[in-house]
């Protein structure tokens, strides 16, 4: 079947599109050059004069695995409050803050997003993650698995095991765990919690192995590097939310080395300590940083101001965070000593000093750091805000007018502590499809999503151009994903499964041979039980499993 | 003054949410307005007209005749004037009631008063579990108003009581008071198993000896104000269940649940 949309205005900054009216024509689910003269489209839609983008991005969020469970057994007056009735497509589903399977995918289809990467999934998680992730409907999805606090990573490292063997443990890591990156969680410090140490600096050795959270950042992306996985390392620094945490951040930045490297929400690692209340922005450093270092990228984890829930492996963080948590009931737990977790619920309030200056301190690094190929769109969902609050967000980026009035009505001290009033800077809507299209496509090594050009995906998304930036990203006219119709003016028409997008860089399978008796040992399931297959993946609710290619492979 | 009356033509198969059904929300309706009003009921949603046979004028009270444990959350966040029920209703009786007087001749089901803000709530037979007590997820239960129960009281009375009084003229069960904040229950039978388990504040009356946890620090005989004055507040009741406090009694003082640092108190007479 072919299926033309008609005279819409491109942005698909990857094929150089800013704008250009052309027309798209997509078949069995790609997109497909202009067939001749001859051949009549069976489906045509015109989208005259309104604005086409390829399928959004969010290469950010919490949307399985154990804590957004955990988040939302917490919650269940977050799901009371919020409920979907079923239609005649659509199942019931429920939940703001931590929504359902359900509700995530419906509603992220229903925002022109055709793509979602659960950064934080534990690969002793893996399986029940996938299965959470294949009932989210529509959206393709993705995971990085978390690695640099399990104890078999520390104690190579301890022993000083050679980097080949790390970097096939790394890399078997992504095979079995069906992942297509690593993120590293408060490198060596969600270990060090439970030797009982409540804070663990970049070059401090951690408690029980004697290794600095720096030698783990290095060894992980190192790791990648050499087997040529296209997503940098996707770090959860140190210090998270701790007020001078900046100066960490910036020598984590400088202590990689040149090594590629991804910082993720990075506003909750951008405070300073001036001022009389001791907290600062510490943004305009931190842009300078990532302007300067072009093998930094980050994502910013922007707040908005109401009721959410954080999630995090981070427990030291959330440890330190429970005395915040609203309404007051948390949960910090171990996951199998691979990793932690710690969920606590949260309000952002506009007129507290240290939100207003949190949200003001995120904008200023969306506005400040020069190259969109490198600064991506999220709240860290459910972290900073839920996800369906990205349109808002997007209109403050946009509408300095808008932005400027929203300043106007937070706590004043921090609105004068901010310099983000002096900032005119306005995203365009060719900017805008690097930061949440073309830019993680391009992260992520996805050749064939984030662009409009022949060959790719036929993820794709229609707006009406409108003043208001807010309404216009909240309700597209049309999403297709995979060519397909599934969402028109806001309202899901079809609900079809996503691909999983993983990564398989070569290793040597010998690597098994040492880590079967350490499962044997120490874990709960065994060597052969611990791997999922593309079969069982498909099986609760994957499309497909779409490989993509590593820049190389390995040296043998 | 005018009164509508509805009345239960059949026992439905599954139960129905009932909370529409309120004297404020139906004031000044029509009949088949009223008949029109649907009411959730599994996946279904049924027309009120096809439950009720509907009689008499809307205004300040509503009577439901007829009722039976299918009827769920009757009067939830209910909000002013009277509603008088004949017969005996389901789960959620009175939930978030904002105010006026919802008054049962029968019993009531699960998390009656779940929620309740002020108001008063009179059941003449007996209820289920959670009595004012919280939802999962919530933290705090009954937030203030009136309960009278005449008869007895399941598992769990007042857990994580916030403020108001709950009396229950019979028995309460297991884990009265469990986790108690704040407000004052009264009740004249004998209760279950650990009363006032992890209570942190409030006050639980009992009549005669009971089995308390060993939690609670006895702290002596004593002949308190608080009760007569609580006496002379409740006189207007017409319960059984109100014929608490009897001028000049002593009681024993017990205060915990020590086990987590609570300094709520049970009164025992003697």
């Amino acid at each position: 079947m072919l299926t033309r949309l008609k005279g819409g205005r491109i942005y698909d900054p990857v094929n150089g599109a800013n704008g250009a009216v052309r027309d798209i024509y997509v078949r069995d689910g790609r997109i497909v050059a202009a067939p001749g003269d001859g051949a009549r489209p069976d489906r045509d839609y015109d989208v005259s004069g309104k604005v086409v983008m390829a399928g959004a991005i969010d290469m950010h969020t919490h949307i399985g695995g154990g804590k957004v469970n955990i988040a939302r057994a917490l919650l269940p007056e977050d799901h009371r409050a919020d409920l979907l009735a079923r239609t005649e497509l659509t199942r019931a589903c429920c939940g703001h803050a931590a929504p359902s399977t359900l509700a995530t995918g419906y509603r992220y289809a229903e925002m022109g997003y055709t793509a979602c990467f659960e950064p934080a999934l534990l690969p002793t998680n893996a399986r029940q993650a996938h299965m959470e992730m294949g009932d989210v409907p529509i959206v393709d999805k993705g995971g990085y698995a978390l690695l640099g606090n399990d104890d078999l990573l520390l104690s190579l490292m301890r022993e000083g095991a050679d980097q080949k063997l790390i970097n096939d443990y790394v890399a078997w890591t992504l095979d079995v765990t069906q992942c297509i990156g690593i993120k590293v969680v408060n490198p060596g410090g969600i270990n060090a919690f439970k030797f009982n140490a409540r804070k663990l600096d970049l070059d401090e050795t951690s408690p029980h192995y004697g290794i600095t959270p720096r030698a783990i950042l290095l060894t992980l992306a190192q790791a990648l590097e050499d087997l040529g996985v296209p997503h940098p390392l996707h770090v959860h620094g140190c210090n998270l939310g701790v007020p001078g945490n900046v100066d960490t951040t910036l020598e984590t930045i400088s202590g990689i080395e040149g090594l590629p490297m991804h910082l993720t929400h990075i506003q909750f690692h951008s405070y300073g300590t001036e001022g009389d209340r001791k907290f600062s922005s510490g943004a305009a450093r931190i842009a300078e940083a990532i302007n300067r270092n072009p093998n930094i990228s980050a994502d910013v984890g922007q707040i908005l101001f109401g009721q959410t829930v954080t999630a995090s492996g981070d427990n030291m963080s959330q440890h330190r965070n429970r005395k915040f948590a609203s309404p007051d009931k948390w949960v910090v737990m171990d996951i199998e000593c691979d990793a932690g977790c710690g969920v606590v619920p949260f309000r952002y309030r506009d007129q507290n000093f240290v939100n207003a200056l949190q949200w003001a301190i995120g904008l200023e690094i969306f506005l400040s750091v020069d190259d969109p190929w490198r600064i991506f769109l999220t709240t860290d969902h459910p972290n900073g805000a839920p996800f369906t609050t990205y349109p808002h967000l997007i209109r403050l980026l946009m509408d300095k007018t808008f932005r400027n009035e929203q300043l106007a009505r937070l706590n004043p001290d921090a609105a004068a502590a901010s310099t983000l009033g002096s900032i005119t800077r306005e995203y365009t809507l060719n900017e805008m499809a690097i930061m949440t299209r073309a830019g993680p496509a391009k992260i992520l090594g996805l050749a064939d999503r984030g662009h409009l050009g022949i060959g790719a995906g036929a993820d794709i998304t229609v707006y009406t151009d409108r003043e208001d930036r807010e309404a216009m990203f909240r309700t597209p006219d049309y999403v297709f994903k995979d060519g397909e119709l599934v969402a028109k003016e806001g309202q899901i028409v079809k609900v079809t499964l996503g691909a999983t997008h993983v990564v398989k860089p070569a290793y040597d399978r010998g690597i098994e041979d040492r880590l079967r008796p350490y499962f044997a040992r120490y874990r709960s399931t065994r060597l052969e039980n611990f791997a999922i297959d593309e079969e069982e993946l498909c099986e609760c609710g994957s499309s497909r499993l779409a490989v993509h290619q590593c820049r190389h492979a390995r040296v043998a | 003054m005018s009164r509508l009356l509805l009345t239960l033509k059949a026992v439905p198969a599954i139960g129905v949410d009932c909370s529409p059904l309120t004297p404020a929300r139906l004031a000044g309706m029509s009949s088949a307005a009223i008949a029109a009003i649907e009411l959730q009921s599994g996946n279904r949603r049924l027309p009120a007209g096809e439950l009720f046979d509907i009689a008499g004028e809307p205004g300040d009270t509503l009577v439901i005749r007829n009722a039976c444990s299918k009827l769920d959350r009757i009067g939830a966040c209910m909000n002013g004037g009277t509603l008088d029920v004949e017969g005996d209703v389901g789960a959620f009786l009175g939930a978030g009631l904002v105010s006026g007087t919802i008054r049962v001749s029968g019993g009531a089901g699960a998390f009656a008063a779940t929620g309740m803000l002020a108001g008063t709530l009179h059941v003449c037979g007996s209820v289920g579990d959670f009595l004012g007590a919280a939802i999962a997820g919530d933290k705090q239960g009954m937030l203030g108003g009136r309960v009278i129960v005449d008869g007895d009281a399941g598992d769990r009375v007042g857990d994580h009581l916030r403020r108001g009084i709950i009396l229950v003229g019979g028995n309460a069960g297991d884990y009265c008071a469990s986790r108690m904040l704040a407000g004052t229950i009264a009740v004249r039978g004998k209760v279950g198993a650990l009363p006032g388990y992890a209570m942190k504040r409030g006050t639980l009356l009992l009549a005669g000896a009971a089995e308390l946890p060993a939690t609670f620090n006895d702290c002596g005989s004593h002949e308190l104000m608080f009760l007569r004055l609580f006496a002379r507040h409740l006189a207007s009741v017409d319960s059984a269940a109100a014929s608490f406090a009897p001028r000049g009694e002593r009681v024993r003082r017990f205060v915990g649940d020590r086990a987590n640092g609570g300094l709520g108190e049970i009164l025992v007479t003697a």
